[in-house]
């Protein structure tokens, strides 16, 4: 087969079989068709996102209905000397939480799983911290910020209010300070 | 309203949309519901808006070629 033979062999709309066997091959439909996928595709996920936010709406507005403030009595005051804890539950029996004394005479009261792995957080009296021993993780007891280790994120903070000498949980803070 | 800015318009939104998702979680962790409402609540929008979008596009697109 020489060369010109070739050549014109390969031109579209030629009658040579083995043309036409690639003649539907064509590249300019072929991208826009692509385009297009590529667009459904685009816009599909767009929708999707937005829609994969709404069950977070709803399960926020379900929440919202649940009414977590109740007051719960945790101790009395006269019980829990100052450079001491004890532990409590609250808002629910499944959420376990610290209430601390600190050595200055104020009242602490967080959610004690740790926001690393939900081990159990200690309130550590020498250095007045809120220690988690799974993985060393500190927390500040003022304010119950992660201050080293693996935690990121802060406790939930837990406000209490001390009437006739009971000290009661009544709300809860997710974030705080 | 030109093919080209159907296009931009859908790809703003699916980035608006990434953003969104990521910040209605972040809020529905924290417990902040008001946010939460916002955030999806754009959301939403910007995913009718790409429907929208995505329809008038269409129409050109297919209408081009009949
Ligand atoms: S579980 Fe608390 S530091 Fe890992």
């Amino acid at each position: 087969m020489n060369d010109k033979k070739y050549t014109k062999r390969n031109q579209s709309n030629s009658n040579s079989d083995m043309v036409n066997l690639v003649n539907n091959l064509d590249q300019k439909t072929d991208l826009k068709y692509n385009r297009r996928a590529f667009l459904k595709t685009a816009a599909g996920a767009s929708v999707a996102l937005g829609v994969a936010t709404l069950p977070l709406s709803v399960r926020t507005l379900v929440g919202a209905f649940e009414d977590d403030s109740d007051h719960v009595e945790i101790v009395k005051l006269s019980e829990l000397p100052k450079g001491s804890s004890v532990k409590f539950n609250y808002p629910t029996e499944e959420d376990s939480a610290l209430l601390v004394h600190t050595k200055s005479g104020e009242l602490k009261a967080y959610n004690n799983a740790c926001t690393h792995l939900m081990c159990p957080v200690f309130y550590e009296e020498k250095e007045e911290v809120l220690l988690c021993p799974c993985h060393k993780g500190y927390f500040d007891l003022n304010n119950g910020q992660p201050i080293a280790g693996p935690p990121q994120r802060e406790l939930p903070l837990i406000e209490v209010e001390v009437i006739n000498g009971v000290v009661y949980a009544v709300d809860r803070k997710y974030r705080h300070g | 309203m030109g093919k080209k800015i159907c296009w931009i318009i859908i790809f703003i939104t699916l980035a608006m949309n990434v953003v969104m998702l990521q910040f209605t979680v972040h809020s529905y962790l924290g417990r902040e519901s008001n946010q939460v409402y916002v955030y999806s609540g754009v959301a939403v929008i910007s995913g009718m808006s790409t429907v929208i979008t995505y329809l008038i596009w269409r129409k050109k697109e297919y209408n081009e070629n009949a």
